[in-house]
């Protein structure tokens, strides 16, 4: 019943017969399998079943890594019974920001579902999360809330999050529940790749989207102690760096390194000077001071990250043309760009005109 | 369709509810007698009634158009949104202070219309702060002006015209509103001159600025500068640091030469490492010059090259 089609950039879908030239669909629910996955056939159960009882047109896009392939075999036959899954496969592993990238370009609905392939929340989550997208928010994350999860987890979860608001001006609760619900142009529009998509709400509140959170239970399976190895801690700390860098110097990056270098440069500048001051008043040979060798080496620092900053002054000036600098809300009466000519990257993700 | 305007007024608004209303009424009637035109609120995601206030007035009057951002980006955004909605022949853009005259705009285009493409306002009588806003601003400018070499007495002024041709090939971001002369100047071959215009004192809401700025500005007028003196060489100016470095890594070597010949017993460390330092550096920074080179090689190869004012002799 199924066939395999060719699309094109590294995946190949499973598309059910069923499906083909149907009616588009309102909601489409995308599945990134790449991490500890459950299975898949009784996940779909579980969620679609509110979708189903509320009467809404959906289809759940699953999205695996080729490690995960074989994961995907029991989705035929739910497709074969006619139900509305569709399974691509990735050519390569791409982590879960590119998969989603990838479903999205491949999916008809107008609203996304970003589901993890494990249980976060309860399914009922997904009903209240789109009804808050249908009355206007832009995007509607689920917060597990209140927690059922061991002490150690909830002190990992603080510490995170402590970290992340001193980084962003935005208030989010519950970074790592995947669970969303957003209007389709806000998956298109935001720029997602590599471990990003943990931050995806804080990018898209920087963009100008409007993003609620949702406190719904922790689902049963969720509860339990986690601890992970070092290498993951240092990569928390490493993605709240970027954060910190995306969020406030992607266009000024001369603003940071200029900061950082300058105040090393004056630092060294100032042994400097207090070294050749002492030499002068009769001080030890220049030549027998480590502390001289300190000072060039500070004010040598900052000018390296000075060159750096410019560095990144001259990349961002290369893209200025292309990139767009602000979004629009919305256009008064009659202000649509009417004779003026598009910028070069228009056509992408403003708002069409106001309604009412 | 009605008639494109000649004149494109853009106004960015940052929470200016009281001042809107006065603002569109004194263009209106400053512009009374000037023929086609158009006011461009471009509303910076204010948190107060502004956007609200701004469409109601352009319901009432097909001249007014809004746009509202999705968030508050700041000054230059918001003046690039309105550069990117502007149809006239001619923008003027202003603040939605009051502080600038609107009816200064009818001198400014007429200045333009001498052959220049960017006219940019000076304050006379500044009606500010002496202390937190008008010596900032002085220093500001004499280095604007020194380091950029456009000369330009009040880079502040917000009340500037320009061509719409200049217009279209500025892409401003970040604060770049500050420098708009000295990046026309660069990027745009822009001419440029100024004319004294009006200013009064701020009558409602709240100054946007603060002090806190002047770091921010020293960073930006260096990148200012790059632009200007080595956007198409950029290696040059990395190379210039690179000769400064191994000129000072050389003072060491002659010193460390020098400590040699004498024979000085035991032989330190402090001069020699000092000079591989500085000449580490100048390979450091010769290398990032590359780099730049890179990236714009690479951006250079899908840009079309367009010189501006570009245009054959007529026989």
């Amino acid at each position: 019943m199924t066939k395999t089609v060719e699309l094109p950039d590294v995946v190949s879908v499973a598309l059910p017969v069923a499906l083909e030239g149907e009616r588009s669909v309102e909601i489409s629910v995308l599945v990134p399998v790449n991490e500890r996955p459950e299975p898949l056939a009784e996940l779909y159960e579980e969620f679609s079943a509110p979708l189903r009882a509320a009467g809404w047109s959906y289809e759940f896009v699953f999205v695996a890594e080729p490690w995960c392939g074989e994961l995907t075999v029991p989705l035929r036959d739910l497709a074969a019974r006619g139900e509305p899954v569709r399974v691509l496969h990735a050519g390569q592993t791409a982590g879960e920001a590119l998969l989603l990238k990838a479903a999205l370009a491949h999916c008809r609905g107008s609203i996304i579902v970003t589901l993890p392939a494990y249980r976060r929340v309860e399914a009922e989550a997904l009903p209240a999360l789109i009804a808050k997208v249908r009355s206007g928010v832009d995007l509607a994350v689920a917060r597990r809330w209140p927690r059922r999860d061991s002490w150690i987890n909830r002190l990992q979860n603080r510490a995170l999050h402590w970290l992340i608001q001193r980084v962003a001006h935005g208030k989010i609760h519950d970074v790592a529940c995947g669970v969303r619900a957003m209007r389709r142009e806000v998956l298109e529009e935001i720029p997602l790749y590599g471990d990003l998509s943990r931050f995806f709400p804080l990018i898209a509140l920087r963009e100008g989207y409007r993003v609620e959170e949702f406190e719904t239970p922790q689902h049963p399976a969720d509860v339990r102690a986690r601890i992970y190895g070092p290498g993951i801690y240092l990569r928390r700390l490493i993605d709240v760096l970027n954060l910190f860098f995306l969020l406030r110097f992607t266009e000024k990056p001369l603003r940071f390194f200029g900061a950082v270098g300058s105040s090393l440069s004056l630092a060294g500048l100032a042994i400097l000077v207090v070294v050749v001051i002492q030499r002068l008043g009769g001080g030890e040979a220049l030549a027998d001071r480590p502390l001289f060798l300190l000072g060039v080496l500070m004010f040598m620092l900052g000018v390296q990250a000075v060159a750096l900053g410019l560095i990144g002054e001259i990349i961002v000036h290369l893209h200025a043309p292309r990139r767009r600098p602000y979004r629009i809300a919305w256009w008064g009466e009659g202000a649509e760009r009417a004779g003026a000519p598009e910028p070069a990257w228009a056509g992408r993700g403003d708002a069409r005109r106001a309604e009412g | 369709m009605v008639e494109p305007p000649r004149l494109s007024v853009v106004v960015p608004l940052y929470n200016e509810e009281e001042n809107v209303g006065l603002l569109v009424q004194a263009v209106r009637e400053a512009l009374a007698a000037n023929g086609p035109w158009e006011l461009l609120l471009v509303d910076d995601g204010s948190t107060d009634g502004t956007a609200r206030i701004a469409s109601g007035l352009a319901e009432q009057d097909p001249r007014i158009r809004v746009i509202r951002l999705a968030r508050n980006y700041g000054q230059t955004p918001a003046m690039q949104a309105g550069f990117d909605h502007a149809r006239g022949a001619v923008v003027v853009t202003m603040d939605g202070d009051l502080q600038n005259d609107p009816r200064d705009i009818p001198t400014l285009v007429a200045k333009l219309d001498e052959g220049f493409d960017l006219v940019a306002g000076y304050r006379v009588r500044r009606q500010d702060r002496w202390l937190t806003r008008t010596l900032p601003s002085r220093i500001a400018n004499w280095l604007i002006r020194s380091i950029t070499g456009v000369s330009i007495r009040d880079n502040g002024c917000s009340l500037k015209a320009y061509r719409i041709e200049l217009v279209r090939k500025l892409h401003l971001y970040s604060d770049m509103h500050r420098f708009i002369p000295a990046v026309a100047a660069a990027t745009a071959g822009a001419r440029i001159t100024e004319v004294p215009v009006r200013h009064h004192p701020r009558r409602f809401g709240r100054s946007k600025y603060g002090l806190g700025r002047i770091a921010r500005v020293l960073a930006d007028l260096l990148t200012i500068k790059m632009i200007r003196s080595f956007r198409e060489r950029p290696l040059v100016m990395f190379a210039a640091g690179a000769a400064g470095a191994v000129s000072l890594g050389l003072v060491f070597v002659i010193g460390t030469v020098a400590a040699l010949l004498r024979q000085s017993q035991p032989m330190t460390v402090v001069f020699p490492a000092t000079a591989l330092l500085w000449i580490g550096l100048a390979c450091y920074l010769l290398m990032l010059g590359l780099i730049a080179e890179t990236a714009l090689h690479e951006q250079r190869r899908s840009d079309a090259v367009e010189l501006v004012g570009l245009r054959e002799e007529a026989w």
